[in-house]
């Protein structure tokens, strides 16, 4: 099984991911400057999920069209989320 | 566009089927038993159900709709006329949910379910069982609104459910709280047919059945669907929200909150206008189906017709806010939405052209589904027309709230309704092998339109009158009047349409396979009714036209058994037809509702009522577990799919693709709940917000506890590859004991808040926290119910001998549990 090493390597890196996000926090990054903080800390969480999206759900070996299925409810959560919160600025 | 890329049949020269000789040794009793309408599973049945219960909610909602009318018969003050005040209000609320959820959705699933597999050479629907389940949730939760009757009062504050008036301050009867749960349950219906449909239709097409050519009825189910299964997430979130701040304390909706009435609008309206063109989609394809076989001729402009619908289908997700024009929302996103709208009305345009040039171009024929549905054209086009007023800012200041609204949604829902009436005509033959009585049905029409156009037109020249009330002024008096003569005429016509088809069923005569010259879809190339597998072969559209292959010619082995009970002879595989799992879920689903319904901010009522809730919940709940268990340990096949077309899915098998599906609604429901919780966050103030756990780091522990849990999934999966019993189980044991931490340490976190006094309702921070994880930790827990039975089927060697793929899709759903938190962690652990 080649690919175990694959997702062996996978597993390490969200870990490493998880705690930089963790450690972004601890040196008061977000105090510092909050909007580079938190845009790093979402640019990580992304990152994990389209690893655990792409290779443990194996979507990179898939049909590219289940992509675009989960893409369009993902960018359904996009459009509510950043129209609703512009709506009230 | 020549005619050969239009599938033709062969125009009902397939007759020589047994029509009713439906019991083939599929243990489904003949039709004449109650038995069979409980535990079947077979499409054309599930449809017939849903068009029957569907009927049945009309004139529920129909006799709301006369109380409303004789209430309106003069202007009054609380107190006078047939109703009081909240029974007007609770009328009023439950005939448009009735209407909307009970009525017009699920007639349109009849049609879906009965007519789109005959439409697309299917035999059934990828997963029948779950067909009937979507049938006995939304039956289920139509008596959970028969049952809020009598819960003290059922939902009175409009069908839109607004916010704050949506709250147990304003609302507090247990009543009202059943009417929110059936929306949920019915929610989860469509949320399951959802998924059934778009696999069906996306992957078991006949062989040349591109969809380029896919008949307009099944184009139009296809995109309904989707919608659907967006929409609906929404839908499910919002109602979500609500019985949590109803059930548990939060207070998402409260009038303390900022934005939480602006909140509500938002994600029910993001959902609401996808839901008028999911009502509105399978008219227009019934509609263009009965145009084409009534004028003899193709819809003009057949490409360019679906390419409006698929293009209407993906901007009604993005013109929401003109709902909102006169909540608190800024002026440039209300110019944004305008835009939008008038954007979306672009293509409607061009559909409603087409079907007017087809008529001007063929040679008419007006039977009662022709008249029915031209009649519904004429109508769509007064609602649109004067919708388009409401979509403007400025005369939408004007307009909101008063009964121009009323009368434009009417014309627009009720036109809808119009052409499924028609539809229903269309196909009556088909599904009962009976004929109608023409003269009968055109006198209904008659009677229809005239009773349609008193009712709804007086509406807009009363429409200083404000919506929902029943006091107006007294110039108004006579089209008020009008309008409740109008509604009578109108509710006459249903019973003539009832009597008509009720007495052709026991009494007219047999219909042919085709009694329409010119129709062109396949279920007209079948005996009326079609046999339970539909057809007397394998359909194929490979040659050009629809040619059913003998079962000598059937090569293609991905198809299971045509012919279900010879399977010894031909050594085909058994397909099965019944399962009692679904109706025992719907049972339980209705049990578990009644029971919790009684729980009113984390408390039951004292006493007797109180211990008859919680008693009531416990059934439900053990008993919903142990049928869902139950259908899951059920040995049941069904047909595969790719056989035919699969675009664009091929090569993914019908399981897995469900379950992608599912987590496409999954990804809304989850995005609702953490849009809605960074929109209130937005509205608070963002950077005032501070996270409710102080510490980032149990929070990291579980990060790191998930991602283990997915990798150990991983392994599991590796292990079944090499068919090693042990290596499966000790990987879902890892699993199941990380899952079991996980909640573990939530469980201490969420015990220390408690113990600090943080609770549910101390303020929007913590709602939106405890809530957001907390749909996820059922999540987590599903997850971990799913893993135990995994174990228990893996220690029999389930996995290691057979195929891994249940494990497979077990590990899409936890490693999508697992990306969730990976957005939860950061949003409500650290920024
Ligand atoms: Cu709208």
């Amino acid at each position: 099984m080649a690919r175990t090493k694959l997702y062996t390597g996978i597993y390490v890196a969200l870990f490493v991911i998880a705690t930089m996000q963790v450690g972004i926090e601890q040196i008061g990054l977000l105090e510092e400057s909050y909007v580079l903080a938190l845009a790093l800390i979402t640019a990580f969480s992304v990152i994990k999920a389209v690893i655990v999206a792409g290779y443990f759900q194996h979507l990179v070996w898939e049909p590219r069209s289940l992509t675009y299925v989960m893409m369009l409810g993902f960018v359904g959560f996009l459009a509510l989320t950043v129209a609703a919160s512009y709506s009230i600025q | 566009m020549t005619d050969e890329t239009q599938p033709r049949t062969d125009g009902g020269t397939a007759t020589a089927l047994p029509g009713d000789s439906h019991d083939d040794g599929s243990h489904l009793p003949p039709r004449w038993s109650i038995k069979r309408w409980l535990i079947t599973t077979n499409h054309k049945d599930v449809g017939i159900l849903y068009i029957v219960t569907a009927m049945f909610f009309l004139v529920f909602g129909g006799m709301l709709a006369l109380l409303i009318r004789a209430q309106m018969w003069a202007p009054r003050a609380p107190g006078e006329g047939i109703l009081s005040a909240m029974a007007y209000n609770q009328a009023v609320s439950l005939h448009g949910l009735i209407m909307v959820f009970w009525f017009l959705s699920p007639i349109a699933t009849g049609f879906g379910n009965y007519i789109v597999p005959l439409q697309i050479g299917a035999e059934d629907l990828a997963f029948p069982r779950l067909n009937a389940l979507s049938y006995w949730l939304y039956l289920a939760s139509g008596l959970m609104v028969f049952a809020s009757f009598f819960q003290g009062s059922t939902f009175a504050g409009g069908w839109t459910l607004y916010a704050p008036l949506n709250i147990p301050a304003f609302m507090p009867s247990i009543g009202a709280t059943t009417t929110v749960f059936a929306i949920v349950t019915f929610c989860a219906s469509v949320t399951v047919g959802g998924v059934n449909f778009i696999t069906t239709i996306h992957r078991m097409r006949a062989p040349g059945l591109t969809m380029r050519s896919l008949p307009l009825f099944t184009w139009s189910w296809l995109l309904t669907v989707w919608m659907m299964l967006l929409a609906f997430a929404a839908l499910l979130a919002a109602c979500m929200i609500l019985l949590s701040d109803r059930l548990l304390g939060t207070t998402y909706f409260a009038m303390t909150t900022d934005g939480g009435s602006v909140l509500w609008t938002h994600l029910f309206w993001f959902f609401g206008h996808p839901e008028v063109y999911i009502v509105f989609f399978p008219a227009l394809g019934a509609m263009a189906e009965i145009f084409q076989t009534f004028s003899g001729n193709r819809i003009v402009g057949r490409k360019w017709f679906i390419v409006s619908m698929v293009l209407v289908a993906l901007q009604s997700f993005i013109v929401w806010m003109h709902h909102m024009f006169l909540t608190s929302i800024n002026l440039e996103v209300k110019t944004l939405f305008m835009a939008t709208t008038i954007g979306i009305s672009l293509p409607f345009d061009l559909m409603v052209f087409a079907l007017i040039y087809t008529l001007i171009k063929g040679r008419i024929r007006w039977d009662t589904p022709m008249l029915y549905a031209f009649g519904a054209l004429v109508l769509f086009i007064v609602g649109g027309i004067t919708g388009v007023f409401l979509g403007a800012v400025v005369l939408d200041y004007e307009f909101r709230g008063t009964y121009w609204v009323v009368a434009h949604f009417h014309y627009v829902m009720v036109s809808g309704a119009t052409a499924l009436i028609g539809a229903l005509f269309y196909w009556f033959p088909k599904i009962t092998g009976k004929t109608y009585n023409e003269f009968l049905g055109k006198v209904s029409f008659a009677v229809f339109f005239t009773g349609f156009n008193l009712l709804y037109f007086p509406m807009f020249l009363a429409w200083g009158t404000p919506r929902r009330v029943f006091a107006y002024r007294p110039e108004y008096l006579v089209w008020h009047r009008i309008a409740s003569v109008g509604a009578v005429i109108l509710g006459i016509s249903f019973l003539l349409i009832i009597y008509n088809l009720t007495k052709s069923l026991i009494s007219g005569d047999d219909a042919a396979a085709n009694p329409w010259p010119y129709s062109t879809t396949a279920e007209w190339a079948v005996s009326s009714p079609p046999p339970l597998e539909n057809f007397p072969g394998t359909p194929s559209y490979a040659s050009g036209a629809l040619e059913f292959l003998g079962s000598d010619d059937d090569g293609s082995g991905a198809a299971a058994a045509t012919d279900g009970g010879h399977a010894t002879e031909h050594e085909e595989v058994h397909v099965d037809h019944a399962s009692v799992w679904p109706f025992v879920t719907g049972v339980f689903s209705f049990v578990t509702v009644i029971g919790l319904s009684g729980l009113q901010v984390g408390s039951y009522p004292a006493g007797l009522e109180g211990l008859f809730y919680q008693a009531t919940s416990v059934v439900g709940v053990v008993g919903l577990i142990s049928a869902i268990s139950a259908m899951g340990y059920e040995n049941f096949t069904a047909h595969e799919g790719g056989f035919g077309e699969t675009w664009p899915f091929g090569g993914v098998e019908n399981t897995k693709m469900g379950m992608w599906v599912f987590l496409a609604s999954d990804v809304v429901l989850f995005g609702a709940f953490i849009g809605a919780s960074i929109f209130l966050r937005v509205a608070y103030g963002w950077t005032n917000w501070h996270p409710v756990p102080h510490n980032p780091i149990p929070g990291l522990v579980n990060t790191y506890l998930l991602l283990s849990s997915s990798f150990s999934v991983i392994l599991a999966l590796v292990a079944a590859k090499k068919h090693s019993r042990k290596g499966i189980v000790a990987s879902l044991v890892i699993t199941f004991v990380l899952g079991l931490g996980f909640l573990v340490n939530k469980g201490i976190e969420w015990l220390e808040l408690f113990h600090e006094g943080v609770w549910l309702d101390s303020g929007v921070r913590a709602s939106t926290y405890f809530l957001t994880t907390g749909l996820h930790m059922g999540h987590v827990i599903a997850g971990l119910l799913i893993t135990a039975y995994l174990i228990w089927r893996a220690w029999n060697g389930a996995y290691s001998e057979g195929s891994g793929e249940t494990l497979e899709y077990f590990g899409l759903y936890w490693h999508f549990v697992d990306i969730v938190w990976l957005f939860l962690f950061p949003l409500f652990y650290i920024v």
